[in-house]
């Protein structure tokens, strides 16, 4: 299928070819690179519940496996594009990389959409998928995780189906797990905590500590609210929240100068992350327009909730006294602001980098798996807190020694790490 | 009597008359008393004797009585001129007379012989022998009867013999009447001897009926009336050679019986009786065939249509169906449950005959099955609708009725007073009596008070919601919860004359209707936990899902939604909160599949009931389970845990109910209890019987499913299916559609919003497609609300692959009133379109309509020369994205088509949608007044008002004076979206000094402040001032700075107002 337009994957890749030059790999090395390994793509035939078959598209793509064992969601979606999803495969070769686990990188899904399936039809395609597959993936091969339209329920029902093929029990197959069914603790403060980690090496590299610093979020969902806790354990201080009000289809910013209390927050929290207007101003917060949270005179900006909030329109705000931004979400910064900042010499931690406590966490899963053993939740954040903090280091020297922005820095440590494996096993 | 007595005397007089009358009286009844030992004769030649005594004259005074025919007079009897008589009857038949004679003359008062109390006194007697004989017959019938039945008993052949033969003894009439049911049996079936006797029984009949003939002392008839008995006999003779003894006597039994309960008919076929002769009536029926030795009389169909007229409904469609299943013994309840005014002719409103047939058909169809034991109708007790007129009349309130013609204004003004002045008034005794027996019958729980008027059961018109329904806690003594409800029906009766209603009525020609509203007093189903009271779950169910989330799910799969407790937060559209949604015919398909939407669109309120406060609220759902979640029944069937993504329902016996991650989804009521299975069959079941889809609401107390309401689902005007018209010239066609359809009409468009989907497939960089998503958005806030429609590549919303469609959130477009997919081929492959999925419900609360096209299939237009060629003001709008002016087009049809608006059209009957241009407001051949919609947004009234103030305004305005160029109105005035309480925006472009513009201020506050009264006696709405005034200078406008960019800007233009004195103010807009 020819496509016009834009095409992730040839994005994905003109950007590796620019690392790469930056790098100085061989020839040899940078097409194996830039190229998937391994692509699957099968039939998947389904009896419906009224009785007819439905035959559905599955795929994986293996993008590389040379640090370990492939690792990347399975998603379902009614028209995922391969290069969509090649692309997604060597940006998670990348991820796993720059946190230095060992693992390669993957990714897969089923053309199909759940809204459309029972709950029955679903768990048919989940078994599908691994018995066309099962005999290129698994817990020493490729380990699958949820993604778009998949969830814990999915990935049950996939091990299942892998563990009745390959007769025994192999919990390491599949990541995305509940605990209690082979999933690992501490996975939901695993990227929030993950970010802290990050800002806590970045104040150290600045000089600073955590206590006697303020800091403006924006979000308050997940990765925002972790993110608080640790930082307000470490002394640090929260002056603002911004969240998103459904009702009114707007953002506010909630401030409290000398620091919000995230549990008295919390009580008047719904479900998604957003905050009673009415209760916080009876709680002595003050209620500001959303965007507010960007011109908040503190030492750390943390956007933690959607992509493209830092642009052209809204960088210059950024208060002098700003010294970091960590990137919670996922592309929050535009490229035109990422120039801006980097003018204005505030550190910037990536969200390459800065939200990799989750995949982070995701490997602790497939290890406790692997050995059927399951650490305490202290115990998974400690390694968390080592992990983090080593891949940190590594790309803030990369940084200095080359006098990189931290961008660049990350994704090159990446590249290399993979090349050198590449190199090491005599691929290329 | 000389003129000289005194009036003592007189006095006298009298009283010695009337104490002869006495005595006479008394000796009549001294002989009656012993007469139980003496015959006939004996007594009447007593009576005769004693008689004279009573008049005046005695000693010339003659008695005489008549007995059928027999004469008992004294010897020597002379009858003479003078003469009193009285009949003597028998159940109003004359058998005789007592006749009193004066053998001479007498002097007379007045040209009368006899005093009035003498025709009193002889009156009386001959009621008394009547009395008397019929009493004895009635002792001579029990004792023929006991006779038969001992008879009966030895002899078993040939009963009906005796039966018969003691009927022509003791009742001759139904003796004639049967053997003449006989004669016709035997007519049919063909016998030759009975046609023989046919035209013999036709002829006597003229002459020996006694009952036709008025004069009783004919000797002849007592001939005619022998032949008739003979012939009779022979009619059973030549039967029994016909028909079995068996045949027979069943035959006979049953005509007896029925001829018992003949009077029933006749009252209840008597449409004029009323109510309270009809409930005589059926009691009188229940009773007669109530105990095991009377046999079930069968009620003839016309009986039974009779009483469905009478209580429930004379429309025909309704009574087609009504008579197979309703009978009268299914009105033995009812009549018990009923209040109603002296006079009243019973009628019980649409609310309560839907529902009386439903629970009918659904008994009889589930008769026998587990269902039938689980199904429930909450009891009722009804007003019958003339209630209303009682009331109002017992307060003298009659000039009520002349509210509805009144002046919309007046009638939104005076309609507080209205629900004071009904509320203080007084209900007629009657009433209040049987208010105080149905609180008796009800108990002390909850109970609600709904309206069911006679409009409402008329099928095309929905007046749901429009009249009132009341929760009322009904806690307290006895006195209190009286009051309180009939405080409650007050109210409900005064919301007859609420405007929202006479407004709907007007729209649909319907003023004239006389409005008489009956009331349902239900008792809430519901349980009692800690202070508060309601059902576990309720919610409305509907035979057609006109909101499908899946091309899988086909209309006639139905759609259910749920709520947690009282079922109104199902009933009506929520803003803030979302039921969940089931199709019955495709359980296994839910709207909501990932972990975030399950938890997003799960219900977050709970209405119920608070015994404590004694009031209906909404309360957090959250915060009630942390209240009383532990003593909530079954509460793992209605919840779901959500644990990160892990979505799964609790085994039930740990649940904490404190903890955050719970979510309200019913999701093991769906899948592991039969409720879903049984509101399919419900609703299948009644959409078969009653030959239309229907809309039912129902609750559950945790073990039975009650079933509140049933009504047709068209009387809903959002599902009105619009017809489409087939002349539409094909130029004016933007889109058609025939795949998918749901109800509805949505018809004054002025903006398309159109992202082209090559276009967009062409963009190169997923930056921009971004940017598409927030030039949308940006346009959401701009264009006029619901008069806009959005179109765009597949999948609006998309998560994962922005390729497949524009990456928006519901905020996005939360103002457009439709939502269009294309979906274009891609060589043989044509996408999949979501459908809304990803914020289905939320459109379904907010009413945007969702249509999906598929322009490349045959017989479909779509004319994308239009949408591509026409100019495009998308730029204008939003500059700082005008680099996607390719992509993004937004039409602008009042102003590009020579004012016309698009009117998209959606029948799901036919499957068919049609979009087209036209004349906006323009009724063209699609719409009927009585279906219109009625549109839930601001009534055009009160931005109509505005503008002509406007106008007003600006032709008083004296230019020059104040040095005025021009005034223009924006806004919601300008955009026809004002509301009630909405200011009048203008843009005043000033040229004058300060000196000037002082002046003019204070004049137009003037304006503001007159306008703003005006407006509370229109609306009700009170604001400090109603125009909001903004000053622009020449200098504004060249740097079109501030408001001036209003001035001759590309889309939603502020409109110039004509002024007066000279001034030229037209600029192009």
């Amino acid at each position: 299928m020819k496509q016009n337009g834009f095409n992730p994957f040839e994005m994905a890749q003109a950007q590796f070819d620019k690392a790469a030059q930056l790098i100085g790999l061989d020839d040899g090395t940078r097409e194996l690179l830039r190229e998937p390994l391994r692509e699957y793509h099968f039939t998947i035939p389904i009896r419906m519940d009224d009785g007819h078959i439905k035959v559905f598209k599955g795929f994986r793509v293996q993008h590389n496996d040379a640090r370990g064992p492939a690792k990347g969601g399975i998603r379902f979606h009614p028209q995922e594009t391969i290069d969509t999803v090649r692309a997604l495969a060597m940006w998670m070769t990348w991820k796993c990389s720059v946190v230095d686990i060992p693992l390669g990188g993957g990714k897969g899904g089923v053309i199909c959409d759940p809204h459309n399936l029972s709950p029955r039809e679903q768990e048919q395609i989940c078994r599908g998928w691994v018995r066309q597959i099962s005999r290129n993936v698994g817990p020493v091969l490729d380990v699958p995780a949820p993604d778009v339209m998949t969830n814990s329920q999915h990935m049950l029902w996939m091990l299942d189906e892998f563990e009745t093929i390959h007769g025994g029990r192999y919990p390491g197959f599949i990541t995305g797990k509940p605990v209690g069914m082979g999933g690992s603790l501490g996975r939901t403060e695993a990227t929030g905590f993950g970010l802290v980690f990050h800002l806590r090496e970045a104040l150290n590299d600045l000089g600073l500590k955590p206590k006697g610093t303020t800091a403006a979020i924006q979000g308050f969902g997940n990765v925002a609210q972790h993110a608080i806790r640790l930082f307000q354990d470490l002394g640090g201080t929260v002056v603002s929240v911004s969240c998103w009000n459904q009702s009114e289809s707007l953002a506010y910013t909630f401030r409290k100068k000398d620091g919000i209390s995230l549990d008295e927050l919390l009580s008047i929290t719904d479900s998604f992350g957003g905050i009673d207007k009415e209760k916080a101003r009876e709680l002595n917060y003050e209620v500001l327009p959303g965007e507010n949270w960007i011109e908040q005179e503190v030492d750390i900006l943390i956007p933690a909730a959607l992509e493209n909030q830092i642009s052209r329109e809204n960088v210059d705000r950024i208060s002098q006294q700003v010294k970091v931004i960590a990137e919670g979400a996922n592309g929050p910064t535009t490229p035109d602001a990422d120039e801006r900042i980097r003018n204005r010499n505030i550190f910037l931690i990536p969200d390459f980098l800065a939200n990799a406590g989750g995949v982070t966490c995701s490997y602790f899963e497939q290890v406790q798996s692997n050995n059927n053993y399951y650490w305490e939740k202290d115990e998974v954040l400690g390694k968390l807190d080592l992990k983090m903090t080593s891949a940190y280091i590594a790309v803030s020297e990369l940084c200095r020694k080359n006098r990189l922005y931290m961008r660049d820095a990350a994704y090159i440590i990446a590249i290399k790490r993979v090349a050198q494996a590449v190199r090491d096993r005599g691929w290329a | 009597m000389t003129d000289q007595a005194s009036p003592i005397d007189i006095i006298l007089n009298d009283l010695l008359e009337r104490s002869k009358e006495l005595n006479t009286i008394y000796h009549v009844e001294e002989i009656i008393g012993e007469a139980a030992n003496l015959e006939l004769p004996q007594v009447f030649n007593k009576i005769i004797e004693i008689l004279p005594h009573g008049w005046q004259f005695p000693e010339i005074c003659q008695a005489r009585i008549i007995f059928m025919d027999e004469v008992f007079e004294p010897e020597g009897f002379v009858p003479s001129s003078i003469c009193l008589q009285s009949p003597i009857q028998i159940e109003e038949k004359p058998i005789g007379m007592v006749e009193v004679y004066y053998t001479r003359e007498i002097p007379n008062l007045d040209g009368d012989y006899f005093l009035k109390e003498e025709k009193k006194l002889i009156d009386t007697i001959a009621d008394r022998i009547g009395e008397t004989i019929f009493h004895r017959k009635l002792k001579e019938m029990a004792h023929e009867w006991d006779h038969a039945k001992q008879r009966l008993h030895e002899k078993e052949k040939r009963e009906w013999r005796v039966i018969l033969d003691l009927l022509e003894r003791t009742d001759q009439k139904l003796f004639i009447l049967i053997s003449r049911k006989m004669l016709y049996q035997l007519f049919w079936k063909g016998i030759n001897e009975a046609k023989e006797i046919m035209a013999t029984f036709f002829e006597d009949q003229k002459h020996s009926d006694p009952s036709i003939t008025e004069d009783v002392n004919r000797p002849s008839q007592k001939q005619s009336l022998e032949k008739i008995l003979a012939s009779s006999r022979e009619v059973f003779q030549i039967a029994s050679n016909y028909m079995s003894d068996a045949d027979i006597s069943t035959r006979i039994q049953k005509w007896i019986q029925e001829d018992k309960a003949s009077f029933v008919f006749k009252v209840l076929v008597n449409s004029d009786a009323p109510l309270a002769e009809a409930i005589d009536a059926i009691t009188r029926y229940r009773y007669i065939t109530s105990g095991k030795d009377n046999p079930y009389i069968p009620v003839g169909k016309g009986v039974r249509v009779a009483l469905i007229r009478r209580f429930l409904s004379d429309h025909l469609d309704y009574i087609n169906v009504a008579k197979e299943y309703i009978d009268i013994h299914d009105f033995f309840q009812l009549i018990e449950t009923v209040i109603y005014p002296s006079g009243s002719f019973g009628h019980l409103g649409g609310k309560s005959s839907g529902l009386f047939l439903a629970e009918k058909i659904l008994k009889k169809e589930f008769a026998g099955t587990p269902l039938a034991d689980n199904l429930r109708v909450p009891k009722t007790w009804y007003i019958t609708a003339d209630a209303i007129g009682s009331f109002i009349t017992y307060n003298n309130m009659e000039e009520i009725t002349e509210q509805k013609y009144k002046d919309m204004d007046q009638i939104r003004l005076e309609y507080p007073n209205i629900i004071q002045l009904f509320k203080n008034a007084i209900f007629p005794p009657d009433i209040i009596k049987g208010l105080s027996l149905a609180l008796d019958d009800l108990g002390d729980s909850p109970l609600i008070v709904r309206s069911s008027s006679l409009l409402e059961d008329r099928m095309g018109t929905a007046f749901s919601g429009k009249y009132k329904s009341l929760f009322l806690a009904n806690q307290g003594s006895k006195v209190e919860r009286l009051n309180a409800l009939m405080d409650a029906v007050a109210e409900v009766y005064a919301s007859v004359f609420s405007p929202d209603p006479i407004e709907y009525r007007i729209e649909r020609n319907l003023l004239d209707f006389n409005e008489e509203m009956g009331i349902m007093i239900q008792q809430v189903v519901g349980i009692k936990i800690g202070k508060y009271f309601f059902p576990p779950y309720a919610g409305v169910a509907f035979s057609n899902n006109e909101f499908r989330w899946s091309t899988r799910i086909k209309r006639e799969d139905g759609l259910i939604r749920l709520v947690l407790g009282l079922g109104t937060r199902a009933v009506d559209r929520l803003s803030d909160d979302y039921p969940v949604l089931i199709s019955p015919g495709r359980p296994n398909l839910r709207a909501n599949v990932t972990p975030e939407e399950i938890k997003r669109y799960s219900p977050k309120k709970i209405d119920l009931i608070n015994l404590e406060t004694n009031t209906f609220q909404s309360q957090e759902i959250n915060s009630l389970f942390r209240e009383i979640g532990s003593q909530f029944p079954a509460l793992h069937n209605y919840v779901s845990i959500i644990q990160d993504d892990h979505v799964f329902q609790p085994t039930g016996f740990d649940i904490d109910a404190q903890s955050r991650e719970m979510v309200v989804s019913f999701e093991g009521l769906a899948t592991r209890t039969g409720f879903i299975k049984q509101i399919g069959k419900i609703l299948k079941t009644l959409q078969d019987r009653m030959g239309t889809p229907v809309d039912i609401e129902f609750a559950s107390d945790g073990r039975h499913l009650y079933l509140l309401q049933c009504r047709p689902q068209s009387s809903n005007p959002e599902n009105i299916a619009s017809p489409i018209p087939r002349d539409i010239p094909l130029d004016r066609i933007i889109f058609n559609a025939r795949k998918y359809i749901s109800n509805g009409r949505v018809p004054d468009i002025t903006h398309i919003v159109y992202i082209d989907p090559d276009a967009y497939q062409n963009l190169s960089d997923s930056n921009q497609m971004l940017e598409v998503g927030k030039a949308v958005s940006k346009l959401n806030k701009i264009l006029p609300k619901r008069q806009f429609i959005l179109m765009g590549p597949g999948r609006w919303g998309s998560r994962g692959d922005i390729k497949l469609g524009v990456s928006v959130s519901y905020s996005d477009f939360n103002n457009t009133a439709v939502l269009i997919e294309v979906a274009r081929k891609k060589g043989n492959y044509v996408p999949e379109l979501s459908f809304g999925t990803h914020f289905f419900q939320d459109l379904v609360e907010s009413s945007i309509r969702y249509l999906p096209l598929y322009p490349d299939d045959p017989e479909i237009t779509f004319n994308e020369d239009f949408l591509l060629g026409s100019p495009n003001v998308f730029a204008e709008m939003v500059p700082e994205f005008a680099h996607l002016s390719e992509v993004i087009r937004v039409i602008d049809l009042p102003g590009s088509t020579a004012a016309m608006n698009l009117r998209i059209l959606m029948n799901a009957d036919i499957g068919e949608a049609v979009g087209f241009l036209t004349a906006p407001g323009v009724k063209t051949t699609d719409s009927q007044p009585s279906n219109r919609e009625v549109s839930p947004h601001s009534s055009d009234d009160h931005w109509q008002w505005r503008l002509r103030m406007a106008e007003a305004i600006a032709s008083h305005l004296e230019a020059d004076r104040f040095g005025v160029q021009a005034i223009y109105l924006f806004g919601s005035s300008k955009n026809a979206t004002a509301g009630p309480g909405s200011d009048i925006d203008l843009l005043i472009h000033f040229g004058g000094d300060d000196e000037q513009k002082k002046l003019l201020q204070e004049w137009l506050s003037g304006w503001s402040v007159c306008l703003a009264e005006l407006n509370l006696f229109r609306t009700g709405f009170r604001t400090d001032g109603l125009l909001d005034v903004h000053y622009v200078t020449d200098e504004d406008i060249q740097k079109r700075t501030s408001y001036s960019v209003k001035i001759g800007a590309v889309t939603d233009a502020a409109r110039s107002l004509p002024l007066t004195k000279g001034k030229s103010t037209r600029k192009p807009k």
